[in-house]
């Protein structure tokens, strides 16, 4: 058995122990921690089950099934199973013992995954993890950062493989998954080998629990380290070591009080002060930042409200951040139907409309309901006047009227027989309910420091005044002076007349603007 | 990606207009801005990307520009002192107090600031001036001309002089003078900064100021949602670093343990998609050489690469290399990617057995430089792959002759279509070059050895790429094309892993939805109450490789949560009191991603559990999809 997360490398079927995704329906997911059978467990003679509106899914069934399978529903005895947990903490029951006792003698211990009887109906498949899928299905702590955002954030703080990216604010996981799959690139095999990782921070200690215990089952353990810390006071460093991190994503609800303990160095008094904020605590010790010395720090914030984000900004311009960008993501999803609509389809049929699908069909059935309703009058007429011409008003109206109904009655037999998911024009419209907001991201950038010493390095060994050629675009002197020397060589060479050679360059220079 | 600019890169100026110039960093040379000026080269390389550099004026004695990096506190000071809370922080204004006249004149007369919107910079704030004229702008064209030539100090002189020549500054209100001041300055002012050429930037790039239809008019939030939803990440390392040649059969016994991380591209935006998938599986940059070994030999710009390529061995650990080959390889100009990767297990072992224990050069001759894990495999309707972008990285998928150094030149595949669907009709891969016995190699002319070297590599390569490709068992499907997906679909759903997800983008809606109806739950209950005729009485295995008709054009069962989303980033400006959307933005494709999943249906009849009412509700209106 691999030790690789699931979400990782899930392998190519599902295996004991490990997540796997029960999918029921495009909005149902459900996360399942799949188990060997070990005799009645939790009062099912099946071992574990998964019980879902579609039927109920012994484990035994779910495991070494290659993903993605769709899983048929087994017939499993969850009637008498409450009864029997009931009487077995005591409670006598005394209804229905005699059908608890035929089942029960029946099934306990005997049942194994061979002699499941495949229910009638009903069927899930099973997928493999994914963040995407783990942030459907996942128990909420807080908001969640979802899809659209965490994709886009990861996108633009440019979390790749190998690099090393701080979370403050665990949440609910969303984002430590998604950023966990973004920077890995193998697990440590010693305590020297660098790989990506997520440094995780969390404040609440209910959630820095969970979170704890979701990366070991995850088997995240080296890819993710999540530490119990108020980031506000307390600042980055794991064990008072800098995790260099080039990327940075603070789901905090006062990111700005973070943001001083993520300077290349100690922010000055002023800097503090101007941006609101108290003195930094451990005064004492050498500043570390926790920001990879070498690379430019990429940093997301992610806010609901427009005062947090204000706030924050100030503080990063104060702080030396760049690039400072606002965005919000507006993500929608879109339902595709077949719309049907017509005045010969069924009545009662979902997603159909019984109107008039186009003019001809509207006069078709004007003209009908208007023949009807002449052949009625001209009868009362007839009723009233006694008189004997109703033979020709019914000739005349009759074939009309007979041809439409007959016209209308073949197409609704038509109807009925064409398949309905044939039928209609495609339409598309947006989900009925849309997340209109989820938070403002803030992104900036920190470049990384280039001291006096370090330049003049480089001026040294990248020495200027020696320039050969010019690239890019070309003010009005330069490409005169490009010309005149192009030309100059063209003359050594060919030893051309002065004359046109000055003719050429005016008239390309009156050529350009 | 370097933390520094190397020699050569390709790297992105942004101008204060807010325009990019992006150019390849040549050493010893001068890199011209237009009317911003221009400067040496040599000052941006081996220097940090992000920086913000001003031009200095001309040094006495010098012919070129210096650079002055502008401190974030300079960049901000007009923003952080019109904030409210910028109380304590009063006006650092920093540097540049040569005493210059205009300078000194800004300083006293005007206070203003400026905004940019693009970085969210500024806005202003002014004290009166009093400047009695008649004409609006003083200035003439000569006067503003000879400023622009003689002008020092940045261009700050200039336009703090065209702002005090402006006899109707007194008249304007605050936004209008930032307004005006800020006009000025994006024309004026001579900084600029130097950003990476990674993928988000050459999509802007592309997206802004190149022409959008060529990336199909992808923003970044929708590389990311199909990078996201094809679950496209690192895929582990070379699994058969040590299983060698021999391993023919090591895949069925791995594979209980790990998958390979391989993924299927269709790709019409010029390779951006490719790019962008390779960036996140951490292929796309050849390695750095962390030792920073070029900053001694400035000059030559080899040596970088040099070193990369030990990187590279280092890191997918593969130096089988037989010294013997390299040699007998370096004689032709034209050689493909040089075997430095070990064969990963031959797919067609009845074409490789026969070669095996041969001649070494024969032998080496059908290794496969291919990687077999952490791979895209990108399938083409021309005859070449359409891989454009992938140049600004530093690889030529159309070139043969690729350095090895870089990691695509291992993990990438190209295939067509024609080469997956129909390979027996493809004269690449069915013209394989006969076994030479050495003797009758030797006595040939060095050039017709060459020759059949080359294409006897090359049709080991397309022998090695079609086969692994139509086993399937890919990790994933990403496709943004202008081809019908529903044609895509149905040869590359049965290449998919089960649980394989699958994410398709596509600049208008209506191919999509044609998709999504494919799979709608109507059809889906179809295709399993009533199957086609055609489709009874197959095997699960036949029905994927469904080759649809009217009512079904692709097998529904396959596929699973078939759905369409749109996603839309809106900018903002955050400014002291003046937070708002930006006014504009880009307009043009919307740009919608398909997401699924590739499932394996269960054999037989299935019926699906849920509220059915009647027949005909439960036709249509099974609730379980």
């Amino acid at each position: 058995m691999s030790a690789v997360s699931p979400f990782l490398d899930p392998g190519p079927r599902t295996t004991p122990n490990s997540l796997a995704v029960a999918h029921l329906s495009r909005d149902s997911i459900q996360p399942i921690y799949l188990k060997e059978t070990s005799g009645t467990t939790d009062g099912y003679a099946e071992g574990p089950v998964l019980n879902t509106r579609f039927g109920s899914f012994p484990h035994s069934t779910l495991l070494n099934k290659p993903w993605g399978s769709q899983i048929r529903a087994s017939v499993v005895d969850t009637g008498s199973r409450g009864r029997r947990l009931k009487r077995e903490h005591g409670e006598h029951v005394a209804d229905g013992e005699k059908l608890d006792n035929s089942k029960g003698d029946s099934t306990p211990g005997t049942t194994s995954s061979r002699d499941l009887k495949v229910a009638p109906s009903g069927f899930i498949h099973i997928l493999p993890p994914t963040p995407e899928l783990w942030t459907i299905s996942l128990p909420h702590r807080t908001q969640v950062v979802y899809t659209p955002d965490y994709s886009y954030i990861l996108h633009r703080i440019r979390a790749r493989p190998g690099m090393k990216i701080i979370e403050a604010g665990a949440g609910s996981g969303s984002f430590t998954h998604a950023a966990a799959r973004a920077i890995y690139n193998g697990y440590p095999k010693d305590a020297h080998d660098v790989k990506g990782k997520v440094f995780s921070f969390e404040f609440n200690h209910d959630r820095y629990q969970q979170m704890q215990k979701e990366i070991e089952d995850h088997r995240l353990d080296g890819i993710v380290q999540i530490t119990h810390r108020d980031v506000y006071n307390h600042g980055f460093l794991v064990d008072n070591e800098s995790p260099g991190a080039e990327c940075v994503f603070l789901d905090l609800p006062a990111p700005w009080k973070a943001l001083p303990h993520l300077a290349r160095n100690r922010p000055t008094q002023s800097q503090l002060s101007s941006s609101g904020l108290d003195n930094l605590q451990d005064t004492g010790s050498e500043w570390k930042s926790p920001l990879r010395p070498d690379r430019t720090a990429y940093l997301c914030t992610f806010s609901p409200c427009i005062e947090q984000v204000t706030r924050t900004v100030d503080v990063m311009r104060h702080l030396g951040w760049m690039e400072i960008e606002m965005v919000e993501v507006a993500h929608r999803r879109i339902n595709v139907m077949r719309e049907r609509i017509g005045l010969h389809l069924p009545a009662g049929e979902r997603g159909s409309t019984q109107t008039a699908a186009n003019v001809e069909e509207a006069i078709a059935k004007l003209q009908e309901v208007e023949g009807r309703y002449k052949t009625s009058r001209g009868q009362s007429q007839d009723v009233d006047i006694e008189m004997g011409e109703d033979d020709e008003t019914a000739v005349e109206n009759n074939p009309i009227d007979g041809s439409k109904t007959t016209l209308l009655s073949s197409e609704v037999e038509g109807a009925q027989s064409a398949k309905p998911w044939m039928s209609g024009r495609v339409i598309h419209r947006t989900e009925p309910e849309i997340k209109t907001h989820t938070s403002y991201l803030v992104f900036a950038l920190l470049p990384q420091e280039w001291t006096e010493a370090q330049e003049s390095a480089a001026f040294e060994s990248w020495p200027c005044g020696k320039e050969r050629k010019v690239i890019g675009k070309l003010d009005k002197e330069a490409r005169k002076q490009e010309k005149r020397e192009l030309l100059q060589g063209k003359k050594r060479k060919k030893d051309t007349d002065s004359k046109s050679e000055a003719e050429r360059p005016l008239s390309k220079k009156s050529k350009t603007p | 990606m370097h933390s520094l600019v190397q020699p050569h890169a390709l790297v992105a100026l942004k101008l204060p207009s807010g325009n990019l110039r992006v150019l390849e960093v040549t050493p010893n040379t001068t890199i011209s801005l237009g009317k911003y000026g221009s400067f040496p080269s040599n000052l941006i390389i081996h220097r940090p990307y992000h920086l913000t550099y001003e031009l200095q004026d001309k040094q006495p004695g010098e012919s070129f520009n210096r650079l002055r990096i502008v401190p974030a506190s300079e960049l901000y000071s007009d923003i952080l002192s019109s904030g409210a809370s910028a109380s304590a922080l009063e006006e650092e204004t920093p540097v540049v107090n040569e005493g210059d006249d205009a300078d000194n004149a800004m300083s006293t007369g005007i206070e203003y600031s400026l905004v940019d919107p693009e970085s969210g910079a500024v806005v202003a704030r002014t004290d009166r001036v009093e400047i009695d004229a008649s004409a609006r702008q003083t200035l003439t064209t000569e006067e503003i001309e000879a400023l622009k030539k003689d002008g020092t100090d940045a261009g700050r002189d200039i336009i703090a002089k065209l702002l005090l020549s402006h006899t109707a500054i007194d008249q304007k209100t605050q936004y209008s003078l930032a307004k005006y001041k800020l006009l000025k300055t994006k024309k004026y002012i001579r900084r600029f900064s130097v950003l990476p050429m990674d993928v988000p930037m050459l999509a802007h790039w592309q997206l802004e100021v190149k022409d959008p239809s060529k990336i199909l008019d992808m923003r970044d939030e929708m590389i990311a949602l199909l990078g996201c939803w094809a679950n496209v990440h690192f895929g582990g390392e070379d699994q058969c670093e040590n299983s060698g040649a021999k391993g023919v059969d090591s895949r069925e016994q791995k594979g209980f343990e790990s998958t390979a991380g391989r993924w299927l591209v269709v790709d019409d935006t010029g390779g951006l998609l490719v790019a962008a998938m390779a960036e996140r599986m951490g292929i796309l940059y050849s390695p750095e050489n962390e030792a920073g070994g070029n900053h001694k030999e400035p000059t030559s710009p080899n040596v970088g690469q040099k070193e990369c390529s030990h990187n590279q061995k280092a890191i997918t650990n593969q130096e089988d290399l037989p010294s013997g080959t390299s040699k007998e390889h370096d004689g032709s100009t034209r050689e493909p990617a040089p075997e430095h990767e070990d064969s990963t297990e031959p797919k067609a072992p009845q074409s490789t057995r026969t070669s095996h224990g041969e001649g070494k050069s024969r032998c080496n001759d059908l290794k496969v430089p291919y990687a077999s894990s952490n791979t895209i495999t990108v399938i083409h309707a021309n005859q070449q792959p359409n891989l454009t972008f992938l140049r600004e990285y530093g690889f030529d998928a159309t070139n043969p002759a690729q350095p090895s150094d870089h990691p695509l030149a291992s993990h990438l595949m190209t295939i067509s279509w024609l080469q997956l669907i129909k390979p027996e009709l493809d004269p690449t891969y069915t013209s394989e070059m006969p076994d030479v016995s050495p003797e009758v190699l030797r006595s040939w002319k060095p050039n017709r050895r060459g020759t059949y070297h080359r294409k006897r590599r090359r049709w080991a390569k397309i022998r090695h790429v079609v086969d692994t490709t139509r086993e399937g068992e890919f990790s994933g499907l990403v496709v943004a094309s202008t081809m019908d997906p529903i044609s895509i679909m149905r040869h590359a759903v049965p290449l998919l892993a089960g649980g394989a997800p699958i994410a398709i983008y596509s600049q208008a809606i209506e191919p999509l939805t044609a998709l999504a109806d494919c799979y709608s739950i109507a059809r889906r209950a179809a295709w399993v109450s009533n199957p086609p005729e055609e489709a009874v009485g197959k095997t699960p295995l036949e029905l994927e490789q469904w080759a649809g008709n009217e009512e079904f054009p692709l097998n529904p069962s396959l596929v699973l949560g078939a759905a369409l989303q749109t996603s839309r980033v809106r900018k903002w400006q955050v400014l002291p009191g003046r937070t708002h959307p930006l006014m504009t933005s880009k307009g043009g494709a919307e740009g919608y991603v398909f997401t699924a999943w590739r499932v394996k249906p269960a054999e037989g009849k299935i019926e699906a559990r849920g509220k059915a009412r009647t027949r005909k509700r439960k036709l249509e209106g099974s609730t379980q999809e």
